[in-house]
């Protein structure tokens, strides 16, 4: 009995079903036909809402050229239009020959500035010793002077009493120490 | 493998101006006998930091050895070093002794020093160029001018007259003893 009345069901369900189709597709055709009316509505509203939201645009700081503030480009971010990406390569000869010309020019006026600079040094120090050997040359023509004039005083005394001396030192040097001592030291 | 870029060149040619004088354009120019032009020129190539110089053809036909393989091309001068100086090898000594600027002549009791590393003293020059001053690179050779190596002066020319024969007068930058002390590193990359 149950195989048969799930037989019977199944017919049932199978028709229904073929019913529901048809009925859904007269159900479409109508909604279909229902729904033919609105659109000219929905096309009023439509061009309402259009123009507000293309109002609504959003402009970026760029387009309205406003300037960035307090913000670091990091670099290599914010690359110039137009120019190459990457590294630029020298390899022709001319460009070459403009950077060495630039070195070679930079080198030059270093090493001329430090041989000029080693030329006013040794300059400097060529009047030094200059002075240095004048002040000495003086020094020792002063204690020459000095030497001389001491030489002088001390021929000049054996002249005077050439005979008295001996007998006067004699007597001086058995008075005291102080005189004795002074004659030591310009002997 | 590839050209240097603008700074690097300045670089490169700055250190070689160091040993050099204006005679350096010959370095880049072709030379007048050449009949093919373009490949004859000279040029510098850069490959894993280290800066060779040879001639374009020759850079050309680099390009088909793939850049693991490839260990050197024509002369090494030298390297960049990370922080974007430049180091001359001794390798450039070839390059830089027929334009050196000033020269120095060490007498034979002062080449082995010399080639062992050390720095010349006053005693061990023989002759050296007039009017060079201080800290200026200077080209090493022995007494029948054959190139040893390159330095820095101590001191200037007047300077060292009144020197002691002791004191340094010339710092060694690279010496050809390095050929044999470095023989492991000087063409590892």
């Amino acid at each position: 009995m149950a195989p048969t009345r799930t037989v019977k069901s199944s017919v049932k369900g199978a028709k229904a079903s073929s019913k529901t189709s048809t009925l859904g597709a007269k159900t479409k055709s109508w909604v279909s036909k229902k729904l033919k009316a609105p659109p000219p509505k929905q096309q009023k509203t439509k061009p309402a809402q259009g123009p507000s939201k293309r109002k609504r645009k959003v402009y970026t700081d760029k387009e309205l050229g406003i300037p960035k503030l307090n913000m670091i480009t990091p670099m290599g971010v914010d690359l110039p239009k137009g120019k190459k990406k990457g590294k630029v390569f020298v390899d022709d000869q001319q460009s070459m020959m403009t950077i060495l010309a630039i070195v070679n020019a930079s080198k030059e006026g270093q090493i001329e500035s430090k041989m000029m600079k080693s030329r006013q040094m040794e300059e400097i120090r060529e009047a030094r010793r200059k002075e240095a050997e004048a002040r000495h040359e003086q020094r020792k023509s002063k204690l020459e002077e000095i030497k001389d004039s001491m030489r002088k005083k001390r021929k000049r005394k054996p002249d005077v009493a050439v005979d008295t001396e001996p007998s006067d030192t004699s007597p001086k040097t058995l008075k005291g120490g102080n005189s004795s001592r002074k004659r030591v030291s310009f002997a | 493998m590839r050209p240097l870029t603008e700074p690097e060149t300045q670089t490169l040619f700055t250190k070689l101006a160091n040993y050099t004088g204006p005679s350096l354009k010959a370095l880049i120019a072709p030379p007048p006998s050449s009949t093919s032009k373009e490949d004859s020129r000279m040029v510098f190539r850069m490959h894993q930091s280290r800066v060779y110089y040879c001639s374009l053809h020759i850079a050309n036909l680099a390009t088909s050895i793939a850049r693991p393989n490839l260990l050197s091309i024509g002369t090494c001068l030298g390297k960049f070093t990370k922080t974007g100086k430049f180091r001359l090898h001794i390798t450039a000594l070839d390059i830089i002794a027929p334009h050196a600027r000033y020269k120095v002549w060490v007498k034979p009791n002062g080449e082995m020093p010399f080639l062992y590393g050390g720095n010349i003293v006053k005693a061990h020059i023989g002759r050296w160029s007039e009017d060079c001053p201080e800290h200026q690179g200077v080209v090493v050779l022995k007494m029948d001018d054959t190139p040893l190596g390159f330095g820095v002066t101590a001191r200037s020319t007047a300077d060292t007259k009144r020197l002691e024969p002791t004191g340094i007068t010339v710092f060694r930058q690279a010496d050809v003893g390095e050929y044999l002390r470095e023989e492991d590193t000087l063409f590892t990359t």
